[in-house]
């Protein structure tokens, strides 16, 4: 299946989770489906078109009966850029792998390359699965027509997403050491993406930029593409000094701890304050800054304040 | 063909765990780690694997840095006994990932040592005892045919009739030097016998690079019984005392000289007989003091 020894290695390692996360999509593409499907068995009537006609305009498809581009695919691909990352750390393959006798730099691009390539793959085979089954379990009376210039632009746009998905949750699996952490910090952030994107939009189509409505998808794809190539590459630079004494610590490299703590607090802040006042701007400023300090320092202040006590009452 | 580690250092937390270490080993020798506890034996390892990233200092293998000349390091063979991936394999299924990193790596000789050790294939490698995996470890070592082989306190947990089996093993893969061992220990005994040559780590530094052979050939230890109770100036001057019981002196000499040997001869001794000599008398004998070795027991 792959023809250098790196590759075959790294595909040894991860194919039976990737094989979940496939699974996992798979499940819930076709549950999804399913459900569609269902809910036009239950509408009355015939002629009815599970695909709308905007299928037919190059813009990303939106419609209640059929999704070009399944969420289940976005989920992926943010599964796999933590699987394929953090699981090496946690089960110190990392170990085996620096010791292996291939560069780190060739180490890290392969990873990439085969978990893009069978997460690509993957997206084909559910995609086709997905529209096989409307084709074969449509409801009498329902016509299923689907047209290339929808299709492409919710594919295009959905990879897109899935790639920058992708790079987040692998450059955070980079970078945080922790489990439970990570899982909390890279959801925490895939959350707050909602209102980001909220407020992207709308300081591109200000009277500023006039970014038109249109055009704003594409800007926002093209943002998640770049965002993943800067990720991808500074994320090498990275993983060639990753010192693995630092396994199990919330962060990787420790020198990225003031940089991360005054990018979330700022962060934090804006997200908060946007469009609000100089009250809750600071409020925001506060919360964010203890939050984040007692978060990346973990400053035992329980522990602190009990040996304060012990040593108060000894004195007493 | 040989391997340098050249003023390799590392901190960990704000603390100098390893210090400008500095040797070197060719195939054909079995050198022995030896240094109390936490002193940075394992960390010495991890950084000459660069699974720690060192902040100074380098490994070379025939003039190559490993760094440089990554290929390299498939010459190097080192499971972290503490951190490792093999945990949720099954033995069979070790092979696929040592194929891919030791181009030599010889599967039929995998399969035929978890057969001689009546290790079952199908056994996951968690569920095997602490004596067990040593002895995976082991079999992965040896059948990697990697050239520079290292081993992490490898008799750890393993009862006498297996560790006498590795050791054999281990005498027998240098026997055609092609292979070398460093083996780490914290117990001289282990050691003893198998050796050429035993580094010794002391406060983060390689305080000492001993050749046993050179040692051993100056150094006798000797049990005899005087006629008088007290201890003769030729002894308090030249010996070590390793034990003694009733009348009965154990000594170790490391600078036998003929004069010494007369000296001893003209006490005319009720008894007077040459003993083999431990690795354990000599570190006793010879560098105790400046080792803190007495405290590594």
């Amino acid at each position: 299946m792959f023809s250098n020894k790196l590759d075959r290695l790294i595909w040894r390692r991860h194919r039976k989770l990737m094989a979940v996360i496939g699974g996992i999509t798979l499940l819930g593409t076709v549950m999804m489906t399913l459900i569609l499907l269902h809910t036009l068995k239950q509408i009355s009537g015939s002629d009815i078109q599970i695909v709308s006609g905007s299928i037919h305009k190059w813009q990303v498809y939106r419609g209640s009966y059929f999704t070009a581009y399944s969420w289940w695919l976005i989920f992926a691909f943010w599964l796999g850029g933590l699987e394929i990352m953090h699981l090496d750390l946690r089960d110190h393959f990392n170990e085996f792998l620096f010791s292996s006798g291939f560069s780190r730099l060739k180490v890290y691009w392969a990873k990439l390359r085969i978990a893009l390539g069978t997460l690509l793959g993957m997206s084909v085979v559910i995609i086709a699965i997905q529209y096989l089954l409307y084709w074969l379990s449509k409801p009498a009376g329902t016509t299923f027509t689907l047209a290339w210039p929808g299709l492409i632009t919710s594919w295009a746009m959905g990879l897109a997403i899935s790639i920058g998905m992708f790079s987040l949750s692998w450059f955070a699996a980079l970078i945080v050491g922790q489990t439970g952490s990570l899982i909390v910090t890279i959801s925490g952030f895939t959350f707050s993406l909602v209102g980001l994107s909220g407020i992207g939009g709308n300081i591109l189509s200000g009277s500023w930029l006039k970014v038109s409505k249109a055009a704003l998808p594409w800007v926002g794809a093209g943002t998640w593409l770049v965002s993943a190539v800067v990720l991808f590459i500074w994320g090498a630079a990275l993983y060639q000094h990753l010192s693995l004494e630092h396994n199990g610590e919330y962060l990787l490299f420790p020198r990225l701890r003031v940089p991360v703590y005054i990018v979330f607090v700022v962060y934090v802040t804006w997200l908060y304050s946007y469009d609000a006042d100089g009250m809750t701007m600071a409020v925001a400023f506060i919360l964010a800054a203890l939050f984040g300090y007692g978060w990346l320092w973990r400053p035992r202040l329980g522990e602190k304040w009990h040996q304060w006590r012990e040593s108060k009452q000894a004195k007493e | 063909m040989t391997l340098s580690v050249a003023g390799l250092s590392k901190e960990i937390g704000g603390r100098q765990i390893i210090q400008e270490i500095t040797f070197e080993w060719a195939p054909g020798e079995i050198l022995g780690l030896v240094g109390r506890n936490g002193v940075g034996k394992t960390t010495l390892f991890r950084s000459m694997m660069h699974h720690y990233v060192p902040e100074a200092g380098h490994v070379t293998v025939d003039g190559q840095d490993i760094q440089q000349v990554p290929s390299r390091q498939q010459q190097l063979f080192f499971i972290d006994t503490q951190y490792n991936f093999l945990s949720n394999y099954r033995l069979w299924e070790l092979p696929d990932f040592f194929k891919a990193v030791y181009p030599r790596f010889d599967e039929q000789r995998f399969t035929a040592l978890l057969a001689e050790f009546k290790l079952d294939r199908n056994s996951q490698y968690r569920r095997l005892s602490k004596g067990m995996r040593a002895l995976v470890n082991l079999v992965l070592a040896l059948t990697s045919n990697a050239t520079y082989i290292i081993l992490d306190e490898p008799f750890d947990g393993l009862d006498v009739i297996v560790r006498e089996n590795i050791a054999s093993m281990v005498i027998d893969e240098v026997a055609d030097q092609q292979k070398g061992f460093l083996i780490s220990s914290h117990d001289l005994n282990e050691l003893d016998g198998l050796s050429d040559r035993v580094l010794l780590l002391k406060d983060s530094k390689l305080v000492r690079d001993y050749n046993l052979e050179d040692i051993r050939a100056k150094a006798k230890k000797i049990q005899l019984v005087l006629n008088d109770r007290v201890i003769p100036t030729v002894l308090k001057e030249h010996s070590q005392l390793i034990r003694v019981s009733g009348r009965v002196l154990v000594v170790v000499i490391t600078d036998y000289t003929p004069e010494i040997d007369r000296a001893l001869k003209d006490l005319n001794p009720v008894l007077f007989e040459e003993l083999p000599l431990t690795l354990e008398d000599l570190f006793r004998a010879n560098l105790a003091h400046e080792t803190g070795y007495q405290l590594m027991k």
